[in-house]
């Protein structure tokens, strides 16, 4: 095996490495940079062009390598360019590797949870902060191994660059063979060096993957720290401290109130602004329409329970209102600002939505919670106030700990939201809500997602919201009893419909539709046990 | 040593090492004298536009004697047709550097502009004088490269190929010329011969090697080289004369150049320059024959 070691070590070959290396790098970094604009274009919301970017991937996933090298060396030369075959390579991998590169980031973009993007839009993150910051920390991890596969393909495939001239590992490998008539121990060392060349690729591979690796117990690294900014040890979710541990006892706050009490403080709500305003809403998806001139009033300070069978558009009319979904035609407008359009008139970008819903004071809470999941409980309330509100470090984490305090959760804020149990995660969901100092709180069955014994948890937190923040809320439930003692309001929602709309007190107890009341018969039958508080 | 790796290799290496080594003095202080000839000075006032220019010579260096690397120092070429390159170079004042290519790559790569010469062993033929215009320095002899002791009796390119694989490189001219024997063959109730297309002679030697094809017709020096590396394995069954001649390429869009190099390769086999080159790796001497441009306007 003299020869093969000769070979191995032989300076003509370890320079070819060289150059199998820059038209790797070259094809790498050229693909990365076509492949997000791809990427983008994939994703975007024109469809003329998510055409065009859908074009080029047919058409460069589907056509041979070396046709495209052999095209940019030998055809572009004819239309004026003449490129290096150095280059003419590198830049023929770029453009492979771009569709699918781009199709890599597609999948890791979208893979991404899509309640994690709208508790971002509902926080008012624009476009680009909800890339940064939530989107591409999470893909990133996802598509590490995707990534791995397309640098060892990469390297390879520069080989291909020996039929353009280019003198990298394989062409030499070719020619030495040629030369010397000594095939195998030539092909056997070359094939030696791709193989370190292409382990490398693999080791940075797995230390990537190792180094984002959440439930990892980590040293601080640099470059890392854009990914990892807080973090420590994972926990167990423990149980924690209830709601109720600082501040008054709930039931001190929580003396029912009578009816007159009842009918007194909703005189003086109506007689306060109005918080909320939706007119003539009228939306359907295609053929099927889910509502058909809308219109509601609802004052600040007020809460108003949305109640309604499932499908009823519920969710959808929440949605709305802070214009997670868009419509038809009609208005919604909180404290006066028309949603989704400017002062002019004019339809607003997604982005400029987002600042809206921070102008107006408008948060949202999910029935899945939608935490960032890469993000602890902590950084789930202080993240969105640094990037959205431009608060300080120290401002945003100590307003975050104040919040977790209230929610009962004050010992948990290094946690990863998947340590923690589903009440806690909606406790943690609604901190992260209410930390700008929101005036409207939207509420999306905020606790029909989790698991009956969680329910009370959750609920005594919305309570305390309820009587502590004066926040004007709409909540859409289930649960009839919490409906009946927190809020001053009920409406009842049916095919997209508002059928009966009254004091809480009267709805619930003598309701006049129909529908209505039998809703609420079959719901406090199914409910009386789950609703032990 | 495993048996991948027979003796003769390593014996090859070294002779090529040592053969390398030899010619190189004599041929440098002919360059040196080219170049100062009054001829070659001639030529240089007459064609000032190659003077002090670096030209682009495209080669498939697969072929050891015409071009290959020089096993010794793999970073240069050497072989009949880069000394050749470098003489034309010395009397018309350029350097040339060398840009491998697949053979069949060769006239395109010169098409595309990305090359200025082709000399790589390649045949002037009337098809490939329709995209560059061709410089003839040679005869063609083509030998037939079979395993050992010619088991399936093969005699050139005719009858006796019927029911064979050949091996060729993609674009050869020996590749039509077995095609066509396909009617032949039919007519005297024989299979036709079958073809393995590759890009260079070691795929086509390696073929034979492996038992994956009978034969490889090719320039008779390859042939003898890749006997010569393979005494065990590999025999010449017969040499084949074909009428071709091998040729300088050249673009058609320079027809200076081209004119340039009939007067300096001229010049160069008037000296007796080419003939002492030829001798010095080993090739025919009866091949040479002077310069004539092959050209179609097609």
């Amino acid at each position: 095996m003299d020869l093969f070691f000769h070979y191995l070590t032989m300076d003509y070959l370890l320079k070819g490495i060289f150059l199998t290396l820059e038209i790797t790098v070259i094809g790498l970094v050229g693909g990365f940079a076509i492949g997000i604009v791809l990427a983008a274009m994939l994703l975007s919301r024109h469809r003329w062009i998510s055409v065009v970017a859908r074009t080029y991937t047919v058409i460069f996933r589907g056509t041979p390598l070396i046709l495209q090298m052999v095209f940019v060396y030998d055809a572009l030369p004819h239309m004026g360019i003449m490129l290096s075959a150095l280059l003419a390579g590198g830049v023929a991998l770029a453009l492979n590797e771009a569709p699918f590169i781009a199709e890599i980031l597609r999948s890791g973009i979208r893979g991404v949870d899509r309640g994690q993007s709208a508790a971002g839009q509902a926080l008012g993150m624009s476009s680009f902060v909800l890339m940064r910051r939530i989107i591409a920390p999470q893909a990133i991890r996802t598509m590490i191994p995707a990534f791995g596969n397309e640098g060892v393909n990469a390297l390879k495939n520069s080989s291909l660059a020996s039929f353009i001239s280019v003198q990298e590992l394989t062409l030499r490998s070719t020619q030495l063979a040629s030369s010397t008539f000594d095939f195998f121990s030539v092909f056997f060392a070359s094939g030696l060096l791709y193989l370190m060349l292409t382990g490398g690729v693999s080791a940075i591979q797995l230390f990537a993957e190792r180094a984002l690796d959440l439930d990892r117990p980590r040293d601080k690294g640099k470059i890392l720290k854009y990914l990892l900014p807080w973090r420590k040890d994972p926990e167990e979710a423990l149980p924690s401290k209830p709601a109720t541990a600082e501040g008054a006892a709930l039931s001190e706050l929580l003396v029912t109130p009578t009816r007159e009490d009842r009918i007194a403080r909703l005189a003086e709500l109506a007689k306060g602004p109005i918080a909320v305003e939706i007119q003539d809403l009228t939306k359907s998806y295609g053929e099927r329409q889910i509502f058909g001139d809308l219109n509601l009033q609802v004052h600040t300070g007020e809460i108003v329970a949305l109640l309604g069978p499932s499908g009823s558009g519920k969710s959808t009319l929440l949605r709305c209102i802070n214009r997670l979904e868009t419509w038809n035609s009609g208005d919604v407008f909180i404290g006066g600002h028309r949603i989704g359009y400017s002062s002019g008139g004019l339809v607003l970008s997604p982005s400029e939505v987002a600042r809206q819903r921070v102008e107006v004071g408008v948060g949202m809470l999910f029935q899945h919670f939608n935490l960032f999941a890469h993000l602890t409980a902590e950084e789930n309330i202080a993240g969105p106030l640094r990037w959205v509100h431009g608060w300080s470090q120290e401002a945003a984490a100590q307003r975050a700990q104040e919040l977790l305090d209230r929610v009962g959760l004050g010992d948990r804020g290094d946690t990863l939201p998947r340590h923690l149990s589903g009440g806690q995660q909606q406790r943690v969901a609604i901190a992260r809500a209410i930390a700008p100092g929101a005036k409207v709180l939207l509420l999306d069955e905020p606790t029909s997602a989790l698991d009956p014994e969680m329910v009370g948890e959750v609920l005594d937190v919305i309570r305390r919201l309820a009587i502590e923040e004066k926040l004007t809320m709409i909540i859409s439930t289930h649960q009839l009893r919490f409906a009946e003692e927190v809020a001053d309001r009920v409406i009842f929602l049916t095919d997209g419909n508002i059928v009966e709309d009254g004091p809480a007190y009267e709805v619930l107890s003598q309701p006049r539709n129909p529908l209505t009341a039998r809703f609420i018969r079959v719901m406090s039958s199914g409910q009386t046990s789950a609703l032990a508080l | 040593m495993s048996p991948f790796f027979p003796k003769s290799q390593r014996r090859l290496l070294s002779a090529a090492l040592f053969a390398s080594l030899l010619p190189a003095l004599p041929l440098t202080a002919h360059a040196a004298d080219l170049a100062s000839s009054e001829a070659c000075q001639a030529l240089q006032a007459k064609y000032p536009q190659f003077k002090g220019k670096t030209l682009v010579n495209a080669l498939n260096p697969h072929t050891p004697g015409y071009e290959a690397l020089d096993p010794k120092d793999p970073s240069k070429y050497i072989g009949l047709d880069i000394d050749l390159a470098e003489s034309l170079g010395s009397c018309l004042g350029f350097k040339v550097t060398y840009k491998p290519v697949a053979f069949a790559a060769l006239l395109p790569t010169l098409q595309s502009g990305q090359a200025d010469l082709v000399i790589s062993d390649i045949y002037a033929t009337k098809e490939r004088a329709k995209a560059a215009d061709f410089i003839t320095y040679s005869k063609v002899f083509d030998g037939v490269l079979v395993a050992k002791g010619n088991p399936k009796n093969i005699t050139g390119i005719n009858l006796s190929l019927c029911g064979t694989t050949a091996a060729e490189n993609t674009g050869f001219v020996e590749v039509p010329l077995i095609q066509n024997l396909e009617p032949e063959c039919k007519a005297a109730g024989k299979p036709a011969p079958q073809l393995q297309l590759y890009d260079n002679n070691a795929s086509c030697i390696q073929a034979i090697l492996a038992g994956r094809a009978d034969t490889y017709i090719n320039d008779v020096n390859t042939v003898d080289q890749a006997v010569k590396a393979y005494p065990d394995k590999l025999s010449k069954a017969t040499a084949v004369t074909l009428p071709y001649h091998i040729g300088i390429g050249v673009s058609k869009k320079n027809p200076e150049l081209r004119d340039a190099i009939v007067l300096a390769l001229t010049e160069i086999q008037k000296t007796g320059l080419q003939l002492e080159l030829m001798k010095k790796w080993g090739l025919d001497q009866g091949a040479i024959e002077a310069p004539t441009i092959i050209s179609s306007d097609e």
